[in-house]
């Protein structure tokens, strides 16, 4: 797990190249632009090193920044990484380092599950929170689905409701070694972070205490954490909205970047009122 | 001659279940309500039968190991079957191969049950640790991204714990234990031999080699073996500077003699199909969960397996098997010359598997198995004698009471009770007034020196 990230260049044309920033001992790979209110995007489990269109989107209207999280995309597994609690630290310096006192963050599907983590001890910073079909509710009526008991060609299935090759770009190359040995790395990270339990078990006493303008956007049929997930967020947050959006599974962001930019965006403006 | 020693292997199979085909895998899911545990009862039996049988055939050890959750092999806890087959044997070795570390909470249940074999055996234990399989990681929900840090840890924590004096604490990562102490320690000193199973990751060829521990290498191709047992003797020459021996390079290898090669083939093929078609069906999602193989050994890994285009465990044919060397079937003169030239090849000293139930053979095929290589077979890789490596050796724990009392004598202290006039006595002739009479009186003897305070 402490090897040097894939040094090979992905073969998505969605790839850029990343800007570098050093956090304590760790090189942290992000991409940031655009101008206007600063928005960070914490990605989900996958679809790394990438500049997808829902950020070039959303870039259009704000000042977006995308950090790749340790042990994903481009940003190398750190020995110190066990849990949810060293990510919270870790990003409370990164945001100290770029100079984002307050900004909107944003976080889809894992990233979500983090960004839940810095709604509950960082609420000042935030001023505003999206979760997009978060992960790492305990919803024991509909669990998520073991990602990491099935095939790695079943999960584009899940992603994208049995209909993933327009989607190809975004996922790994399945003729490729070096990226299905990525895939396995970043699924190796995750694994570090929810192999046990699969949900948080606090949230439940602690997300009833943020105080922090909330959306949450869900799938139309979300296969991979089913649509009862964003139900609970939204009900266990105070104020918070639940927004679905129409003809998407759970790779929404890849689906419908445009829509569910949109609705982001909307939701953003209205905090600033 | 390649002088070797043999050691059956049985993974305990529970073979009634629908086909493979029908299953997504054979462990971690499998419903359990396929396991019947009457049905299980008799398996058990007979299982633990041929265990015990493996001393009078003279095999020189037995050995067990750790799964769980899977039809392959019903023994989630092999220290109870190494108990039973303690309890039922005199002499031979019993090797537990091993307990998976990382899978278990306290490492130091491990370290006192293994050292209470020990004890019970009279010291014929081997040691094997494992990781277990990825398998084992699903079923027992342990994250398996730390499982080689948790197995390194638990190690180092054991063999501490029977090679220091205890009290002592143990501040790690994984396990924080204030007083490690644990009762009983282990006869064999300065421990049981630990034996290292493995898949030829090069990290775990590397630590058996700077330990001197047996390494064994679960079933596999020849050219794999081969490049693990040749892996371990050049890291041991260059690195650690010293030949490694013979008997700390072991194989799995399935054997299967009859009368003729013809007759072979037709009892062992449908088991040897059973072995791997049926009981190793593990998708790799589950033999092989993120973060149980570093990036660097996956990418070797599934590298090689591309490049040589090698199929699915479970999808092996017989004949693959075969020619592979996965497995050794025939008639004794057979068995004899293709062991020699497969043992020879690897510089191996030790064969594990060797014979025994590893399908859903009938309890009689397995034993005619184990028959015809302990009378067939086996006499042609040992001394003159014939004798296994347990009847050259004198066993620690003595057989008899007058062999005990002879040789091992009086415990160094004496138990003692609180008496009369603060004066400590020997519990064991408080009842008789002669002799307590005269122990107070002399002040010796039966009266216990009072511990300097």
């Amino acid at each position: 797990m402490t090897e040097a990230a894939t040094t090979t260049r992905p073969s998505s044309p969605y790839y850029t190249e990343p800007s570098w920033l050093r956090v304590g001992d760790l090189d942290v790979a992000y991409r940031r632009k655009g101008s206007g209110e600063a928005v960070v995007f914490l990605h989900g489990a996958g679809a790394t090193q990438m500049w997808l269109p829902f950020y070039e989107r959303l870039s259009e209207s704000v000042d977006l920044i995308a950090p790749e999280h340790p042990g994903f995309g481009d940003t190398e597994f750190p020995e110190w990484l066990d849990g949810f609690d060293d990510l919270v630290l870790h990003y409370r310096d990164f945001f100290d380092l770029l100079e984002l006192d307050r900004f909107h963050l944003v976080g889809f599907s894992l990233g979500g599950w983090i960004a839940g983590h810095l709604a509950i001890f960082y609420p000042e910073r935030l001023k505003s929170l999206t979760l997009i079909t978060p992960a790492g509710m305990h919803v024991p009526e509909a669990p998520m689905v073991d990602l990491f008991a099935m095939p790695p060609e079943g999960i584009p299935d899940l992603l994208f409701n049995g209909n993933f090759l327009p989607y190809t770009d975004f996922l790994p190359n399945p003729t490729i070694l070096d990226e299905i040995v990525h895939g396995f790395g970043e699924m190796g990270t995750l694994a570090r972070l929810i192999w046990t339990p699969r949900y948080d078990p606090k949230f439940a006493r602690r997300l009833p205490g943020v105080r922090v303008p909330t959306l949450v956007v869900g799938a139309e049929d979300d296969r991979l954490i089913p649509n009862l997930h964003c139900d609970r967020w939204a009900e266990i947050i105070p104020g918070a909205r639940l927004e679905r959006i129409p003809g998407t599974g759970h790779g929404m962001i890849m689906q419908e970047p445009d829509k569910t930019a949109e609705v982001i965006l909307g939701f953003i403006e209205g905090t600033n009122r | 001659m390649n002088k070797l020693q043999f050691y059956s292997l049985m993974f305990m199979p529970y073979p009634f279940i629908p086909p493979a085909e029908e299953l997504p895998s054979t462990w971690v899911n499998l419903p359990n309500s396929y396991y019947d545990p009457k049905i299980g009862h008799r398996l058990y039996s007979e299982y633990l039968e041929l265990n015990v049988l493996t001393e009078k055939l003279g095999y020189d050890g037995v050995l067990v190991n750790e799964h769980h959750q899977t039809a392959y092999g019903t023994m989630p806890s092999p220290n109870i079957m190494a108990s039973n087959i303690v309890a039922r044997t005199d002499r031979i070795r019993v090797g537990v191969i091993g307990n998976a570390l990382p899978l278990h909470g306290n490492p130091m249940r491990v370290a006192e049950e293994i050292a209470m074999l020990d004890v019970i055996s009279g010291g014929r234990i081997i040691s094997g640790f494992v990781r277990g399989t990825g398998n084992e990681y699903h079923s027992y929900g342990i994250d398996p991204s730390t499982s080689r840090d948790r197995f390194w840890e638990a190690h180092d924590l054991i063999i501490k714990s029977w090679t220091e004096p205890g009290p002592f604490a143990w501040e790690g990562k994984y396990f924080n234990l204030p007083y490690v102490n644990p009762w009983p320690r282990p006869l064999q000193e300065p421990h049981p031999p630990i034996w290292l199973p493995g898949f030829a990751s090069l990290e775990t060829i590397d630590e058996a080699a700077k330990r001197r521990y047996t390494f064994m290498q679960v079933f596999s191709p020849r050219a794999v073996l081969k490049k693990a047992l040749d892996t371990y003797r050049r890291l041991a020459e260059e690195k650690y500077g010293y030949e490694a021996k013979r008997d700390q390079l072991g194989a799995a290898i399935v054997i299967y003699v009859a009368e003729t090669d013809e007759q072979a083939h037709r009892e062992a093929r449908p088991h040897v199909q059973w072995l791997f078609r049926e009981g190793l069906k593990h998708p790799p999602y589950f033999a092989i969960p993120p973060g149980y193989q570093s990036k660097q050994s996956f990418k070797n890994f599934l590298g090689t397996i591309i490049e040589k285009g090698i199929p699915d465990i479970y999808d092996l044919t017989y004949d693959f098997l075969i020619e592979h060397g996965y497995a050794i079937v025939g008639s004794p003169d057979t068995v004899i010359e293709q062991l020699t030239k497969l043992t020879d090849e690897l510089g191996t000293g030790v064969v594990t598997g060797a014979g025994g139930q590893w399908g859903a053979m009938p309890h009689w095929m397995a034993i005619k198995n184990m028959t015809l290589m302990a009378e067939e077979v086996m006499p042609h890789f040992r001394d003159s004698d014939g004798k296994p490596m347990w009847a050259k050796e004198e066993r620690l724990g003595k057989h008899t009471l007058t062999e005990h009392a002879a040789t091992v004598g009086k415990p160094a202290i004496a138990p003692s009770i609180p008496w009369d006039n603060g004066a400590r006595v020997d519990p064991r002739i408080a009842h008789l007034p002669e002799l307590l009479d005269e122990a107070l009186a002399s002040g010796d003897g039966a009266a216990v020196e009072r511990t300097p305070t």
